[in-house]
This record gives structure tokens, sequence and C-alpha cells, in this order.
């Protein structure tokens, strides 16, 4: 059986008066791809940012890789994030002015060391081995979103969170950005949560959770 | 990779992707650190050049003896103080300038009186090496006196129908003086109306030897104020009166200080409108940047990491700013010195360490706002762009 790698209990945020997370409890065991639907403000992006270390629950525990995040400061989350999370975002978040093999090098830098072969790799292994010193400006949606992908996986995390990547994406883009994150995701064991409001796309995954007002409200389990 | 060359090139790239801001950072810095070290080096020329200036007026101290008062009155009438002829001694003067350190040109003088055709003539006893350096304004028609040898004042050689070349008898105390007369001086003062003779020959000839009734000091305008001088060297003469020649002392001293004092104003001025101005470009660059800095954070920097990147970039602007308004300065402070003083300026490699020093210290002051904010940005909300 595999082990636990996010485990929340009553985990709550809000913002002021807003609740934003209602006490929630979830584990998601390694290596599982979980997604999580919802619509605007279900509380689904809150999850994912409070998993990644991005923000800070006001009650409940948390812990990720068996490390309680609640006890750690804001650089403590910060390497937190560094060693176990990669992200990818819907709107890229690509650095303008770095080229695509440099981007992928910044997270490495964040990281240990700047290895232009390993970021080289990195890039092959997404399909974007012509295109490493191509600007974000130069890319299409569906390059930029894998080069973003390269940069999560650069470190070989054991957490990869995605909020809304293929939201941004037509069909075809979407489906060769989920496509390829299966295959590496069976070389590389990650687990993935991965935040959606297309039920196509929350199907690529074991099991899928539906938030609605900070509630978790039902979760379903692919059935093969 | 190292960390380092890779943290290098990362700023490097974000200032070149920024150009134009970059380039007016630059700018604003190099302007900043030319002028403040333009006007550095144009103060520290002025100093020298004031003080060869101010030696064309001759002394700006003059040490006089203290004269014997008495009272004269009875009960209570009073008829008013006379007094009596007080003389330096010249060993102490010596003494005292050495005890106080005070580096300065001296000339001493005697003054005394002596008999000539029938009259008492004021006569002057100089060392003529020390007078062509402290009254460089003498005019002589004939020559430097040598032993046995005079000038003559205009007026006085006037009054009595003296030429060059002719030798007087001067009667005093001692009995008959023969000089014989190298020239005749003018000096549009009262030096006009004097004969002046070799020091040790005038206090043989009065039997005052290594005694003085004047002693003028020319003290350089650099190392302090003169009033400080003269009253630290009052403390080693306390039988004499040390007296500041007060238009001399205002043109060297005065004019240096609020020189100064406008070009420090001036300098600060311009410093805090640099920084405001850097303050401002880099706070616009902060913001504009804040996704990229949440991303960053999102990734895994920490805030001092966040921090040090910012300011890193901060200090290598401030390096290239400060060089280049080191040479831009030299520029400045040469056309200033070329222009108002005749003079080259004087560059030292201390001026581009100073260049550098305000340049980098007002990037790095002017950034501190923006800095701070770095620190502070929550990775979350700069990543949803608000």
């Amino acid at each position: 059986m595999a082990s636990i790698i996010i485990e929340a209990a009553g985990l709550t945020k809000s913002y002021g008066e807003i609740c934003a997370l209602k006490p929630l409890d979830l584990s998601v065991p390694e290596g599982e791809w979980l997604s999580v639907m919802g619509h605007s403000g279900s509380g689904k992006s809150t999850l994912l940012n409070l998993v990644g270390g991005l923000d800070r629950p006001t009650a409940g525990t948390l812990k990720v890789g068996g490390e309680d995040l609640l006890g750690r400061d804001e650089d403590g989350l910060a390497r937190f994030r560094r060693e176990f999370v990669g992200i990818i975002f819907q709107q890229h978040h690509l650095v303008p002015y770095l080229t695509a093999l440099e981007n992928v090098m910044l997270a490495q830098y964040f990281h240990s060391l700047p290895d232009e072969a390993e970021a080289r790799t990195a890039l092959e292994r997404v399909g974007l081995g012509r295109r490493l010193k191509n600007r974000p400006g130069e890319l299409s949606g569906g390059e930029q979103q894998r080069v973003c992908i390269a940069r999560a996986i650069i470190n070989s995390p054991r957490l990869l969170l995605g909020d809304e990547p293929t939201g941004n994406l037509d069909g075809s883009s979407t489906t060769m950005v989920l496509e390829l994150l299966r295959e590496l995701r069976s070389q590389e064991r990650f687990t993935v949560v991965m935040v959606t409001h297309n039920q196509e796309v929350a199907d690529w995954g074991d099991r899928t959770i539906h938030m609605d007002d900070g509630l978790l409200v039902r979760e379903e389990r692919k059935v093969f | 990779m190292t960390r380092r060359r890779w943290l290098v090139h990362l700023i490097f790239r974000a200032l070149l992707y920024r150009r134009g801001r970059t380039v007016l950072l630059l700018v604003v810095l190099a302007m900043a650190s030319s002028l403040a070290t333009a006007l550095g080096m144009v103060s520290f020329s002025m100093g020298k050049r004031v003080a060869d200036e101010v030696r064309k007026y001759g002394a700006n101290l003059v040490v006089l003896p203290e004269s014997a008062r008495l009272d004269v009155g009875s009960g209570g009438l009073s008829f008013g103080a006379i007094t009596e002829p007080a003389y330096l001694r010249q060993d102490e003067v010596e003494s005292a300038l050495v005890k106080s350190g005070i580096a300065a040109e001296r000339s001493c003088h005697l003054r005394g009186a002596l008999r000539f055709r029938n009259a008492d003539i004021l006569v002057e006893g100089v060392d003529f090496g020390e007078i062509r350096r402290l009254l460089p304004w003498w005019q002589l028609r004939g020559g430097w006196p040598a032993a046995g040898e005079a000038v003559v004042g205009s007026d006085l050689a006037a009054r009595f129908h003296l030429k060059e070349g002719e030798t007087v008898a001067l009667d005093g105390p001692r009995g008959e003086v023969k000089l014989r007369l190298s020239g005749i001086v003018t000096s549009g003062g009262e030096e006009d109306g004097l004969l002046f003779l070799r020091l040790p020959e005038l206090q043989s000839a009065l039997e005052l030897k290594g005694q003085l009734s004047t002693v003028r000091l020319l003290i350089p305008a650099e190392g302090g104020s003169l009033r400080t001088r003269a009253a630290l060297l009052q403390q080693f003469l306390p039988k004499a009166k040390v007296t500041e020649v007060r238009q001399i002392a205002r043109t060297s001293e005065g004019l240096l200080a609020k020189v100064k004092l406008l070009m420090l104003l001036v300098t600060v001025v311009v410093l805090v409108s640099a920084g405001s101005s850097v303050t401002g470009t880099m706070s616009t660059t902060v913001l504009e940047r804040s996704r990229e800095i949440g991303l960053m954070k999102a990734m895994g920097g920490t805030r001092w990491e966040l921090l040090r990147i910012f300011a890193a970039e901060a200090f290598l602007l401030g390096v290239a700013g400060g060089g280049a308004g080191f040479l831009l300065g030299c520029g400045i402070a040469q056309f200033i010195t070329v222009s108002v003083f005749s003079a080259s300026a004087q560059i030292t490699p201390w001026f581009a360490a100073l260049s550098l020093g305000i340049s980098v210290l007002l990037a790095l002051l002017g950034s501190l706002g923006p800095m701070i904010s770095v620190f502070r940005l929550d990775p979350v909300r700069s990543l949803r762009g608000e």
C-alpha cells in the first residue's frame, strides 16, 4: 500500500470574514493523480496553495511528505516548495527575458545549482529540444506550458501541482500536455494534484474531489 | 554554472530587458556621482589654489609685543596712559612656533629711529629673503641689499633727495652706521617712508640684539581655522599679542568656507533628488516585476534570496553609474578649474572610490523601499496580479 503524501485534517482558510476553505479532511496517497473540481470561488485554488506551501491555513493540520507545514515560517515554506513541489500555472508565468532553457535553469538556481545539460534534457523530454533558445514570447501557448512542465519537474519533485494548467490551451494542446504529464508521472512517480473546472481534464486523474463554497462535497474514484 | 555566475547572468538579462529604465537609472547615478565628485575635486583643488592666491596678499597673522601700559592720574582724575617701547624675544617666538606645531612662513621686523641729517627717521631691520616671499607687491628699483647695504622707501628718498648707489651715514646709540643704498622701494604703504636694512645690523645699531618689534606670519588657509591657530600661538606667547590681519583672514577662510558650504549644499540637493529618482524608478520596476518576484518565491526562492538579487542589481547599477560618474566628474572638474582658476584639477584615485561609494550608496538607499516591498510580497497575490 502506498504511503500518504498529503494528510489534512480540519484544514481551514479564512480571509477576514470570508471563509475560503471550510474544515476539510483529505488524504492523498503517494503517486496518485488527484483532480480538484469546482466553480470559481469554490476553494479549489486555496486548497492547492495550502498544499503547495504558498499560503498558510487559518486552522487545522496539514502534513505534506511527512512535513508539518504549520510549523514552518515563510522562508521554511519556501525551502519546502523548492524541495518537494513543482507548480504549473494556467498563466504559465515564465520570465519574459529568459529563454526556455534559462527559465528551467532558474528553478535549478533556487533548488541547488543551475545545470544546463540537465535543463536541456528536461526540455527535450517535453519535446522542446529545438526551442531551447526561444523566449516565451516566441513560443505558442502549448509550448510555453511544456516549458512550465519541464521547469516543474527539473528538481524531481514528489508533488506536482497544476492550477488549471490547460485552462488557456486549445483541445489538441490540452491533450498533448495531459499525455505528457501522464508519461512523466509514470517515469518519475510523482503525485499530481490538479485543479480544473473541466470534467474531461479531471477524468485524466485517478480520483476527483468536487468543491463548492469551500466544502468538499463529492468524491469520485476512477473505475478501471 | 556557479550560483554567483548565474545570478550575474540573471541580473544582466533583467537589466537589458528593461534597457530604457536601466539607462535612466545609470544616467541619474552617473550625474549625481559625477557632480559630487567634480565638486569634491574642485573644492580640493580650490583649497590649494586659494592658498596660493592668498600668499600674494602677504601675512595673515601679526605678532606684536604687549606694550607696557602705565595709567597716569591722581585720585578720580585720569590723564590717560603712557606706553613705553616693548619688544619680542626672537628666540621665544621661534620656540612658540615649534611648540604650537604651526607651520608658517614668517618675516621678523625690528623698527626704530636713527638720526639722519639732523632728523629722526624710521628704520626697519628685516630679512630681505623673507620680505621677498611675504611682501611680493614691493616694487624695487635697484637691487636687494647685501651686508652693509639698505633700501630706502620712495617717499623718504624724495624727502632727502637720495639716490640709488649713494652712501648714507646714520647715528644711533652705538655711533655712526654707514650704509650704501642698493635700491629704492615703493609699496604704496607706510613702507615708502622707511629705510630698510638687514635685521642683525639694526639690532646691533640699536643695541637690541635678539629683539623684534613685529613678526608677520603667513599661515596656509587649509588645515584649520586661522582664529584657532592664532589662539593656540597666543598660549605659547603670553607676553605678546597675536592678531589676525582681518582682510586676509576673510579672504582666505571666509570665502573658502562659504564656497565649500555652497558646494556641499548643492551636492546634498543633487544627491537627495537623485535618491528620490532612483526610488521612484526602482519602485516602478518592482511593481512591474511583482509577478516575476511571486514566481521566484513560488519556485522556492526565500525572501533573503530575492532581496539579494535586487540588492545585487542595485549594486551593479551603482558600480556602473559610479564608474561613469567618475569619468564625467573628472571632465567637469577639469572644465571648472581651468575656466575659473586657470589650473588643472587635482585628480587622485581617492576620488574614484568616492564616486563609486556615492553611486553604490545612492543605488542601495534608493532601492531600500522597493526592496522592502520585494521582501514582503505575497507570492499568491502577486501571481494573481493583485
